[in-house]
């Protein structure tokens, strides 16, 4: 999609490495956001970032980090009760509407012994860090999340 | 057309504008409610950015009102 004026989209890149709903609903929602804004984002899905797009992977929220006490425990509720929409769910929502591009680590799908078929079709491709680092060399934004 | 997000929260109302104007034809006009606090300079910010018309901001009890254009593909 196109948003503003500018001759080919602002790109951004994201690297995640982490598997907590309250890592990946921040992730999800700076997704949105981005591709609803025009850019086109790519996303790199390492260590424990690519565990979660695992088809086994809890739905449609994983736990909190540790170490947040009842802080974490009122977060899942709240997350249960309020049927907050999942952040995979969002992945797919913004998918719809601009252009989002996620990897996964192929370092990591050998240390994880995964394959393609192991993983959520919401990724699009298994690629080395050189790959990702080539895709995103103009990127105006970058950010990792972990 | 009524797009009602209330309860939604950000980027929510955001995304379901998106998507509407995407699917609905040009000149369509479109009534967005929201709750969410940050959707009140989200949604202008956006449509501005996208190229689309704000006609009217509403603040009603708990909740804005947002009449939104399509102007163009």
């Amino acid at each position: 999609m196109s948003v503003g004026n500018s001759p080919s989209p602002a790109r951004m890149a994201i690297i995640l490495t982490e598997n907590h709903v309250d890592k990946l609903l921040p992730f999800s929602t700076l997704v949105s956001g981005a591709v609803a804004m025009g850019f086109e984002v790519h996303v790199f899905a390492s260590f424990w970032g690519l565990d979660a797009f695992r088809k086994s992977s809890p739905s449609p929220h994983p736990p909190t980090s540790p170490g947040h006490g009842a802080a974490g425990a009122e977060l899942e509720s709240t997350l249960a009760d309020r049927k907050v929409p999942s952040w995979k769910s969002m992945l797919s929502t913004a998918k719809g509407i601009g252009t989002l591009r996620i990897y996964a680590c192929s370092q990591s799908m050998q240390l994880f012994h995964l394959t393609p078929a192991d993983l959520d079709p919401i990724v699009d491709e298994v690629v080395g860090i050189a790959t990702f680092i080539d895709r995103t060399r103009h990127a105006e934004a970058s950010y990792f999340v972990g | 057309m009524v797009v009602d997000a209330r309860g939604s929260w950000c980027p929510g109302p955001l995304m379901e504008l998106v998507r509407v104007i995407q699917e609905e034809a040009v000149g369509t006009e479109f009534e967005l409610l929201s709750s969410d606090e940050g959707s009140r300079k989200d949604i202008p910010l956006w449509i501005d950015k996208a190229g689309h018309q704000l006609l009217q901001i509403t603040n009603e009890p708990g909740f804005d009102r947002f009449i939104i254009r399509k102007s163009h593909a």
